[in-house]
């Protein structure tokens, strides 16, 4: 972008183009000035990451508490200064473009913090005007996460949880951003309203908006997210379509039968199989047709394929193995090996 | 400068102003009428008692003269108390507070840059600070002339007084911006910039109840607000210049350190 120019408003929804690009990123805190008398162990929060969020897309960012998902969100802001490595986002760099790229971009911090002697109405305003832009989506975002006018014109200090946390995705949202990044957006917010937020963010897919979402509830970002990172200790384990996470993950079978039990033994995907009297069980991984070309002939009973959650695969990568980017592949993990190699090179995993 | 923070920042510390112009405003009005009933008979005890006249010098104010009544109701703790709300107290809580909170990151993913919120906030406190000496020194002046004794100001003197008393607590709204951007938690800047505060004002009251101490004065930012020598004609440019200059390097300071600071999440 020329600087000082007008940013280019970029043509969204029918590019493959990139919302977000880290390469390397990395931050360490408790590197700069110490404090003689108590000195700190430098902290890498983040080692390395690279990754890219396609525009158009709901990318999740999963990891536990401390993983390092807040000091990314952080770096992409320019809240935080990146000690190796680089990212750009809109197709603008985070550090030295930082205040043009805050244009374009909505942003929902984890456990928002709201000025408890404004109203609600007030804060929404506020926030707004120092984007200087119109809110179309006001109206519709207050309507539909239940807020109403007597609700907007009471302080935030007599507001729920829930509500402090509605205002912070109005806020983020009612001027229509290119690009979204939520830091555990559905906190506090109960299932109804949760899936009034789902349903926005669809909405806002379908315009051809970014969403990055950071969570750790894994229920919903298998049901929102195209795409899903993972990060243990400030690293990346895993960048995967959530699809294809989840069909390369082992599901369990359970074959009754009579007669003969189906010769599960050397079929593609199936492992583990375990016969007894009347019951098969198996585990199955990647595509199913193979296993179902399989028990062709068999007098199959019954027939239970477990379907595959997020959860099996996000706790496998945090089973007790050293983190970084071989982790996932060194159990087998599925999803693991493109996101080894893209951090292994420094390149740009997609 | 942004607009829409500095008439949010306005708007939020509304009562507070109010308060602490209603708060200086009466003690503008006080201290004329105190020097009109008792001023001249307090000047005679002091001159039949001279084993007083040193500790009735306090702060270099007293209430003998007209000059040295508003002198001392400049220097007094009131006016320090309710100046310090906002030199003190707005300055430290602006970032820092904001920060520990954690409202500056709903701040700053706005397109507002820290420098600019630096500025904005830097220009609301400075006119907070303007506008709450201008009405004390106006009371002083308005009193004194009711009172009947607004012959002995020179009113062509005010207005210097007035920003050199300004660029005093400017400095310390300096310094307390500047230490309210270096950390992540309201209790350091505070205390930082309490204790210059707190320590330039015991050094100046120190050194002018005892003539022994008159040297420590100069490292009182306080020493260079004479208010009872300006009123009297006595005006020296140096001593703004040394407060434009203690206000400048706190601004520089606070210029490069806050946008290199990383903002981690509140804790």
């Amino acid at each position: 972008m020329a600087p000082g120019g007008p940013p280019p408003r970029r043509q969204v929804g029918h590019s493959l183009a990139d919302a977000i690009v880290t390469d390397g990123l990395s931050k360490t805190y408790g590197r700069g000035r110490q404090l003689p008398l108590r000195p700190q162990a430098p902290i890498r929060a983040l080692d390395g990451l690279s990754i890219s969020v396609r525009e158009g897309e709901v990318f999740g960012f999963l990891g536990p508490n401390g993983a390092g998902k807040s000091t990314t969100i952080r770096l992409l802001l320019g809240f935080l200064h990146p000690t190796a490595g680089q990212a750009s986002i809109l197709g603008r760099d985070a550090v030295t473009d930082s205040l043009e790229i805050r244009k374009h971009v909505g942003y929902l911090p984890g456990g928002i913090a709201l000025y408890d002697s404004m109203t609600g109405e007030g804060i929404l305003d506020y926030l707004a005007a120092l984007y200087g832009e119109s809110v179309p989506l006001r109206e519709e975002l207050v309507e539909r996460l239940e807020l109403s006018p007597a609700d907007l014109r009471r302080p935030v200090r007599d507001y729920s949880r829930g509500m402090r946390q509605k205002i912070g995705i109005i806020q983020a949202i009612q001027h229509d951003p290119e690009l979204l990044i939520l830091d555990e957006p559905t906190e506090g917010l109960d299932p109804l309203m949760q899936r009034a937020f789902y349903e926005v963010l669809d909405e806002r897919r379908k315009a051809g908006r970014t969403v990055f979402f950071s969570s750790h509830v894994l229920s919903e970002v298998e049901r929102v997210c195209d795409r899903v990172a993972i990060i243990r200790a400030g690293k990346l384990v895993a960048l995967s379509d959530v699809e294809e996470l989840l069909t390369r993950r082992r599901r369990h079978v359970e074959i009754r039968y009579t007669g003969e039990p189906p010769a599960l033994e050397g079929v593609a995907g199936i492992t583990d199989v375990r016969v007894r009297e009347g019951l098969v069980t198996a585990q199955l991984e990647g595509d199913v047709r193979p296993f179902l070309a399989a028990i062709r002939d068999a007098q199959v009973m019954d027939l239970l394929i477990e379907p595959a959650r997020l959860e099996e695969a996000f706790l496998e990568f945090y089973s007790d193995q050293p983190a970084g980017p071989g982790a996932g592949s060194s159990t087998g993990a599925p999803g693991s090996s493109d996101a080894a190699a893209d951090s292994s090179s420094g390149g740009t995993a997609a | 400068m942004n607009c829409t923070l500095f008439r949010r920042t306005i708007a939020a510390y509304r009562i507070r102003f109010l308060a602490c112009a209603i708060g200086l405003v009466v003690w503008g009005l006080l201290l004329p009428v105190i020097y009109a009933s008792f001023g001249k008979s307090l000047g005679d005890f002091i001159k039949g008692n001279p084993a007083f006249a040193q500790l009735a010098n306090f702060g270099g104010g007293d209430l003998f003269t007209l000059s040295g009544s508003i002198a001392l109701g400049f220097i007094h703790p009131i006016t320090l108390l309710l100046m310090g709300i906002f030199a003190v107290g707005f300055s430290t809580v602006a970032v820092a507070g904001e920060r520990q909170r954690g409202t500056l990151e709903v701040l700053l993913a706005r397109p507002i840059s820290r420098r600019s919120m630096y500025v904005t906030l830097f220009v609301a406190g400075a006119a907070f600070l303007g506008v709450l000496l201008a009405l004390e020194l106006a009371s002083n002046v308005v009193a004194s002339y009711a009172v009947g004794v607004g012959s002995e100001l020179r009113p062509e003197t005010v207005p210097i007084l007035w920003l050199n008393g300004w660029l005093l607590f400017v400095a310390f709204l300096s310094i307390g911006l500047a230490a309210s951007v270096s950390f992540d938690r309201l209790a350091p800047a505070l205390g930082i910039t309490l204790t210059v505060v707190l320590i330039s004002y015991l050094l100046n009251v120190v050194s002018s109840l005892w003539p022994d101490a008159r040297w420590i004065a100069n490292y009182s930012l306080f020493n260079y607000v004479e208010a009872k020598s300006t009123l009297e004609g006595n005006f020296h440019p140096l001593d703004m210049v040394l407060l434009l200059v203690v206000s400048a390097v706190a601004i520089a300071y606070a210029w490069i350190e806050f946008p290199r600071r990383d903002i981690a999440a509140p804790s």
